[in-house]
């Protein structure tokens, strides 16, 4: 009831200001010529009557003020009345206003930015169903504590057949295989499922039906996108034949867009739940899992521990030391993106405060210029807060705007970082803003507004008229701490932006570094093509190759082309082959010692093309068949490490890549950076396409042009479709594949560095204020300086000296801050990394005993 | 020589306006010189302090306020004492008894 009364009389009185007041005037008023009427019976005179009255009951005005400021609205009409005052102050002083949002939009914005991208990423739950109770498994090994996300089929089976923790669990594995399809191929990600995948996730197929374990090699799921990109529509994909790997399957069902595991999978065809490969040392599968929704993680890796056990007992010799383990799903996919982001993170937070610190000092310039009128207002009987709050509502009023602005350039920022992230930067698809970084950044702004209006704020309390109004800062009279406060801003705004621009610097070395290494063959002026020639027998291979040598040979007779050859193993690419070989006269062979390299198979002109040298001895030629005594061509790095300073031409090379057929090593190339430009230059050993046709029917073409590689995409494409039309093809440079595999070191590095550009752009505004505010202020002490003779040059030597030594400061407290950041950045580092780390979170008495 | 006290004591305003509308409706100045005539003079309520209490005690739902003519035809707000006031004006009053008494013993129990 009497809430009731509070709200509607407050409304009432909100709504009609003019009837409330004119009610309470006419009240006040009725009470005072009553109390003359009392005194006029009492015998005075009208004009004593009046004044008896007044000295009574005080002034009419007072009276009437005090009657006025009872109720909330009038708390709310206040609020109201100094949020407008301070939006016209904001717009009455434009420079201030456009400086203060602009930075706290970029502070903000950046901050949005990265929010959404970590929110999307680490905190938001996997779209699947359950997702918190699935999990991956993987292999750890307790005596080196290295652990694989792979599982062997046998152990996999036995964990399925026993582990009461889990609900469901499907092996799979996948690759980027050439699909053919009726009438063309295409390049996607095929992954090999069990029956138990469906069930794993929960799925419900969108057209058809899901796989069963008579569906085995025959049949296969596709995404709802592939299914739109080659059939028009997801009904009209049912019953439709691909090709995958030369074998036919037949699409049974269409799984939902949202559906992306693993990763960029568009086919997912049906294996056997009886895993082919029955090998416990053989690691060929991946392995996901739904757990028991009664049980949890820790429950589960208990029991998991104990199964391990036991088939280490049963098989001691492939089992000895192995643990299979469960891996929250969403935990084995953000895998090592969580320093990278958290880092990144840390950096926008950087920036956060420098906007901070320069809003601050933005807002103690305004309150240094209000001071006067702070103080009137302190003498006219203000409370303090009464005037904090208008400098308080002007940084709120501020700061949300800037949020606002800081969000709409959150839209472009993220769509940019998305763009710009690497490849196997994961759930890049579900990234986008949303009511979560909204409130982050209303948060934020709030947060940004409290922190930069506490100073001004407290100055603001702390006026005191008295002090103030004799003052006069036009004359060069001012109080000492006010500089002090500023100098101190500007020295942490410098030591901020200083940390930002050394972690800025060092990412970039590491980058220039990498991108200037030589990677031991050009880059430049190289069109790579992914192709993938459907191949099921050996002679299936062999006409591949045979088809692939003919294709050189056309497109090496193309206008623009230089050089033409085909590769497996082509450097920074996805396939390649590494394993262990042995070589005449080394002795016997010793398992545990025998020498590794990379393995790749060739055609003839491959070095030339690449730009290797070829140090000694010959490349292969049109002469080196299956039929011809097998070849091998070695790297300086593999010469070095099998034959020392012996002349390694001649010598006999064996591999276990498919043959263990003897080579005789022909010629000797240069050393290449397999991986990525931050690896070291390692031994590989050559052989040649035509005696390895296994591995040449799903290899790189690499071309050498005289033109921009690109711009002879088309024309490749069709001297190849004309060939045969069932090579999956997918074109790329070697400049491009070269920069993919830093892609991560160069996101990292661009990210900073924009960071650190915007800080400094911080650091100088804010910089540049003080020094104008300071300098403004001595205006009149320096023309005092001046009529008395200085130098111009020696007064600008003081302000310039002023600000070298704030610089100073702030970059000595910045190298600080850097080391002490770099510190705890590399153990931040180091602790994501370090691989057995799960290991330490068992308890072992319960693992013990439920052995 | 200082004048003898007349603030109304903190807090017992409410009570005495509540009471003293439990006789009949009355207009500010009316509650005003009742108070002071029933105290003899000891208490004298300022108008800025009466009227605003008034607000508030009608905004608590204790009194409910209607524009009437006083007998020489002036316009005058009237405040009435609601069922929940006059409630209210019990519960205070035993409130204040107690407490009276207690002081009452105290300062008896001193001399």
């Amino acid at each position: 009831m009497s809430l009731w009364r509070q709200l509607t009389y407050g409304l009432r009185s909100l709504a009609n200001r003019a009837k409330h007041d004119r009610d309470v005037a006419e009240e006040v008023e009725q009470y005072f010529e009553e109390a003359e009427a009392a005194w006029r019976s009492r015998g005075l005179s009208a004009k004593d009557a009046t004044r008896a009255a007044r000295l009574e009951a005080g002034s009419v005005t007072v009276a009437k003020e005090r009657v006025n400021a009872y109720g909330w609205e009038n708390t709310a009409r206040n609020f109201f009345g100094d949020l407008r005052f301070a939006g016209r102050q904001l717009l009455k002083h434009k420079a201030f206003t456009a400086t203060a949002t602009l930075t706290l939009a970029l502070g903000i914005g950046a901050n949005a930015a990265i929010f959404t991208v970590i929110e999307s990423i680490l905190l938001a739950p996997l779209p699947y169903k359950n997702a918190d109770k699935l999990a991956v498994l993987d292999t750890h090994w307790t005596n080196s504590g290295h652990t694989t996300a792979r599982v062997t089929g046998p152990d996999a089976v036995d964990v399925r057949n026993q582990a009461r923790s889990i609900e469901a669990m499907s092996l799979y594995s996948s690759g980027n295989l050439g699909v053919q399809l009726r009438d063309h191929s295409v390049y996607t990600v095929v992954t090999f499922v069990d029956a138990n995948f469906a069930r794993v996730f929960s799925l419900q197929p969108i057209a058809g039906r899901l796989l069963t374990d008579a569906d085995a090699h025959h049949a296969a799921l596709v995404s709802e996108q592939f299914a739109r990109d080659n059939f028009a529509n997801a009904q009209a994909a049912l019953g439709q034949m691909l090709q995958v790997e030369n074998e036919p399957v037949e699409i049974v069902g269409v799984l939902p867009e949202s559906f992306d595991f693993p990763a960029q999978t568009r086919v997912w065809e049906a294996y056997p739940l009886r895993p082919a490969s029955e090998e416990r040392t053989a690691f060929n599968y991946k392995a996901v899992a739904r757990l028991r929704s009664s049980t949890t993680f820790q429950a589960a890796q208990t029991e998991l521990i104990g199964i391990s056990r036991r088939l280490e007992s049963a098989y001691p010799e492939a089992n000895r030391n192995k643990q299979i383990l469960p891996q929250p799903l969403h935990q084995a996919l953000i895998g090592n993106t969580r320093p990278t982001l958290l880092f990144l993170w840390a950096a926008v937070g950087l920036i956060l405060l420098i906007a901070c610190v320069n809003v601050t000092h933005l807002q103690l310039v305004r309150s240094m210029e209000r001071e006067r009128e702070l103080a009137i207002r302190r003498a006219l009987g203000s409370s303090s807060r009464q005037v904090m709050q208008p400098v308080i509502l002007e940084s709120l009023l501020v700061s949300l705007i800037g949020g606002a602005a800081g969000v709409l350039l959150a839209f472009p920022a993220v769509r940019v970082l998305v763009e710009m992230a690497p490849k196997d930067l994961p759930r890049t698809n579900e990234i986008h803003l949303n009511g979560w970084v909204l409130g982050f950044t209303l948060a934020l702004s709030v947060l940004t507004a409290l922190a930069s209006s506490v100073l001004p704020a407290l100055k603001a309390a702390k006026v005191d008229p008295a002090e103030t109004l004799k003052q006069d800062a036009s004359r060069g009279m001012t109080r000492q701490g006010a500089t002090m406060l500023r100098d101190g801003l500007v020295v942490a705004e410098v030591a901020a932006t200083f940390v930002l621009a050394l972690g800025a610097a060092l990412l970039l070395h590491t980058m220039m570094a990498l991108s200037d290494r030589d990677m031991g063959y050009q880059t430049r002026q190289l069109l790579v093509v992914d192709a993938d020639a459907p191949a099921h027998s050996d002679q299936d291979a062999q006409r591949a190759v045979q088809q692939f040598n003919g294709i050189f040979a056309q497109l090496a007779a193309m206008p623009g082309i230089k050089h033409v050859a085909g590769i497996m193993g082509l450097p920074t690419s996805a396939y390649g082959s590494n394993g262990y070989y042995t070589v005449t006269g080394a002795g016997p062979v010793d398992v545990n010692h025998s020498p590794h390299a990379d393995f790749s198979v060739a055609s003839p002109g491959y070095f030339q093309a690449m730009g290797i040298p070829i140090k000694r001895g010959r490349d292969f030629s049109q002469q080196d068949t299956g039929e011809s005594p097998f070849v091998a061509v070695i790297s300086e790095s593999l010469a070095k490490q099998s034959f020392g300073n012996a002349d390694p031409l001649g010598k006999q090379v064996q591999c276990g890549l498919d043959s263990d057929k003897w080579m005789t090593v022909v010629g000797v190339v240069g050393d290449v950076r397999q991986e990525s430009p931050a690896e070291n230059p390692g031994p590989t050993l050559y052989m040649p396409m035509t005696q390895h046709p296994y591995y040449g029917n799903q290899i790189h073409i690499v071309l050498r042009t005289e033109v921009k590689p690109l711009t002879l995409m088309n024309a490749v494409q069709e001297t190849i479709a004309r060939m045969n039309p069932l090579i999956a093809m997918r074109f790329t440079t070697m400049d491009a594949m070269v920069n993919t595999s830093i892609a991560t070191e160069r996101f990292r590095a661009a990210l900073i560095s924009s960071f650190a550009g915007v800080g400094l752009l911080l650091a100088m505004l804010g910089v540049y204020g003080t020094m104008a505010y300071t300098v403004a202020q001595r205006t009149f002490e320096i023309g005092v300086r001046m009529a008395f003779g200085a130098e111009r040059g020696a007064i600008l030597s003081t302000v310039l000296a002023h600000a070298a030594k704030l610089a100073c400061y702030g970059i000595a407290v910045g190298l600080v801050l850097s080391l002490l950041l770099a510190r705890l950045v590399t153990s931040m580092l180091a602790a994501a990394l370090a691989p057995g780390w799960r290991a330490t979170h068992v308890d072992p008495m319960v693992a013990l005993r439920s052995a | 020589m200082t004048d003898a006290n007349t603030d109304v004591i903190q807090g017992t305003l409410d009570m005495l306006i509540l009471k003293t509308l439990s006789l009949e409706p009355m207009h500010g100045f009316g509650i005003a010189r009742r108070v002071e005539q029933v105290s003899r003079g000891v208490f004298k309520v300022n108008p800025g302090s009466l009227l605003t209490a008034l607000q508030r005690l009608e905004r608590a739902g204790w009194l409910d306020a209607e524009w009437r003519q006083t007998e020489n035809s002036r316009r005058a707000k009237f405040y009435t004492l609601t069922r929940a006031g006059r409630k209210q004006l019990e519960e205070e009053t035993a409130d204040w008894t107690r407490r009276a008494s207690a002081i009452a013993r105290l300062l008896k129990a001193e001399g």
